[in-house]
């Protein structure tokens, strides 16, 4: 064992150092920077009565359903709204049906797992997160409604003064358009679009070792596309070194900002905006010197972050932009430290894994592949978004993208964590019935994605999915009336 | 005597809210008991749907953000007023 330490520790530490230059210099900037700030602004901004009001006891299945999906999704950027929330609308709303939509969906489809996923994985998985979550979440709450029917009739004596607020409680409109430029601002970055990734103008600064410079970085960092390490650009170590300055500012300037707006706030804001636009930049290292591209993500991303500074100063009030900072620096400080972490660990473990491993178990669509999937998020528990990189590495290792999905929506739901949580709300019976369709509805999601990706048509697929639904509810429906005659009901 | 209550499971934004309650209650000269109530089923109980919360003498002046000490020394002065 010493001896197998001995001679990987070196490789294992230099695979976590390269993984997180690789990351923060590619990935972090234009999708989680924004990202955290849209968190905040959501978490800040939007009323929670404009979504709460539609899951009080007397609305329809129709509108509550709905309702607690997009709760999950607006709402439920952090676990200060999730755990309350649940309790609120399970004990005194709409009941469990509704709660556990809320719960199932929340965690798969806040912003900033959907971005991230997006960014670093590929849009198409992270919108059959979104879509097969949504469905599934909703399936599951409406099968748990049916289980536990009797349970929910007892609380339906309680009131529901909660979700009795006026639909006057809506939005501001300046700070819905703030939301809305920076979720504008985010797909320009992100965004693989001809017109945002072109470049319009060109020049260049001189700077005669720029290519050596970059020959270097590169035989430090070096880039292998066959197990998915990504190197790191110029650029990248610019945008390290203004990351690391950010932090500092915003320690000084965010943490307190309950006191009032310090010179180390703006400083950390312009920092924050100029590592957008450098980012945004394509620089390219030429013998002659950097060759800098002005695309069209950076203008995008000028003009966004025009509009933001204006709205911010003229329309937002100070209270507001006061709560937009702080919940966006706590989400920073909650959740950036352990990614971080996270996919130092992971650039580590990834030296010591043989793709051949993972390609036997989850390599092509099996049922087998899916389960271990499934299985490998409910056993692991990981901190918040870091089964994104994580599940990079799975793929780059030749996962299939079925199996990988199943494990991206099993993991984030289930974790021994907020399984507690959530016995010490609904009881065991009903944690444990609903872990049970987490982890089955978890690896018939993957499964039918993999079909998909593998070329079954859409059709065929909608069809089993909708008989797999049937025979649930047949086989949910017989247990129920099986269980209310031996009652004698 | 005031019974001030900040609800929440312990997580960054209730341990800040406890700090500007304490403080408002000092700077107002005001000899306050602040109690901690971190049990969800109590959290609910107030109609709390996110955390923090606030309570001055069991009346909810608050709950989802983080207010200013100013507004923490109002809710204070109306609760000694009534």
């Amino acid at each position: 064992m010493m001896d197998w330490l001995s001679t990987h520790a070196p490789a294992m530490l230099a695979g976590g150092l390269r993984n997180l230059a690789a990351y923060l210099a590619a990935h972090v900037l234009l999708c989680l920077l924004p990202a955290f700030f849209i968190a905040g602004a959501m978490s800040a901004l939007i009323p929670k009565e404009s979504v709460t009001r539609f899951l009080g006891r007397n609305a329809p299945g129709v509108v509550s359903y709905p309702a607690a999906a997009a709760a999950g999704s607006l709402l439920a950027v952090c676990s200060c709204t999730i755990v309350p929330l649940f309790a609120g609308i399970y004990k005194k709303g709409a009941g469990i049906g509704p709660a556990i939509t809320f719960l199932f969906f929340a965690p798969a489809a806040n912003i900033l797992a959907l971005v991230y996923t997006g960014g670093v994985i590929g849009v198409d998985l992270a919108l059959a997160r979104f879509v097969l979550s949504l469905a599934f979440g909703i399936g599951i709450g409406l099968i748990m409604a049916l289980l536990f029917r009797a349970d929910d009739a007892e609380h339906d004596r309680a009131t529901d003064d909660v979700f009795s607020a006026q639909a006057g409680a809506g939005m501001r409109r300046p700070a819905l358009l703030f939301l809305l430029i920076w979720i504008a601002l985010l797909l320009a970055g992100t965004l693989k679009l001809g017109l945002l990734t072109g470049t319009y103008a060109q020049f260049t600064v001189p700077w005669a070792g720029a290519d050596a410079w970059q020959a270097a970085l590169d035989r430090l960092v070096p880039y292998n596309a066959h197990n998915g390490e990504e190197g790191v650009s110029a650029q990248g170590v610019l945008l390290i070194v203004l990351l690391a300055a950010i932090g500092l500012a915003a320690w000084r300037g965010l943490e307190n900002i309950h006191d009032g707006v310090t010179r180390w706030t703006r400083a950390c804001l312009a920092l924050i905006a100029a590592t957008l636009l450098l980012a945004a930049l394509a620089i390219e290292a030429t013998p002659a010197g950097l060759r800098i591209g002005l695309t069209g993500k950076f203008f995008g991303i000028a003009v966004g972050l025009g509009a933001l500074h204006f709205l911010a100063r003229q329309r937002l009030s100070g209270d507001e932009v006061r709560d937009w900072l702080w919940e966006s620096w706590r989400f920073v400080k909650q959740i950036f430290p352990l990614l971080v972490a996270g996919v130092f660990v992971v650039g580590m473990i990834r030296i010591v894994i043989q793709p051949e491993w993972i390609e036997a178990v989850a390599g092509t669509n099996s049922i087998v592949g899916n389960l271990a999937g499934v299985a490998f998020g409910v056993f692991m528990y990981f901190p918040t978004l870091v089964e994104v990189p994580i599940a990079q590495m799975f793929l780059d290792l030749g996962m299939h993208r079925g199996p990988l999905l199943a494990y991206l929506m099993a993991d984030p739901e289930l974790s021994l964590q907020s399984v507690l949580i959530i016995a010490a709300i609904i009881g065991r019976t009903k944690t444990f019935t609903y872990v049970g369709f987490v982890a089955l509805f978890s690896a018939v999601a993957g499964y039918s994605y993999g079909a998909w990706i593998d070329g079954t048509p859409l059709v065929v697929l909608l069809l089993s999915l909708a008989a797999f639904v049937a025979l649930l509810a047949a086989l949910l429906t017989f247990a129920s009336r099986r269980s209310a005659a031996l009652h004698g009901v | 005597m005031l019974t001030i209550k900040v609800l929440g499971p312990g997580c960054a934004n209730c341990r800040k809210l406890e700090e500007i309650a304490r403080a408002a209650a000092a700077s107002a000269g005001v000899t306050a008991e602040v109690v901690k109530v971190t049990d969800m089923q109590q959290i609910v109980g107030y109609g709390v749907l996110k955390t923090p919360g606030l309570v001055i003498d069991e009346k909810l002046v608050c709950s989802g953000r983080i207010p200013s000490a100013e507004n923490v020394a109002e809710w204070i002065a109306a609760a000694q007023g009534r």
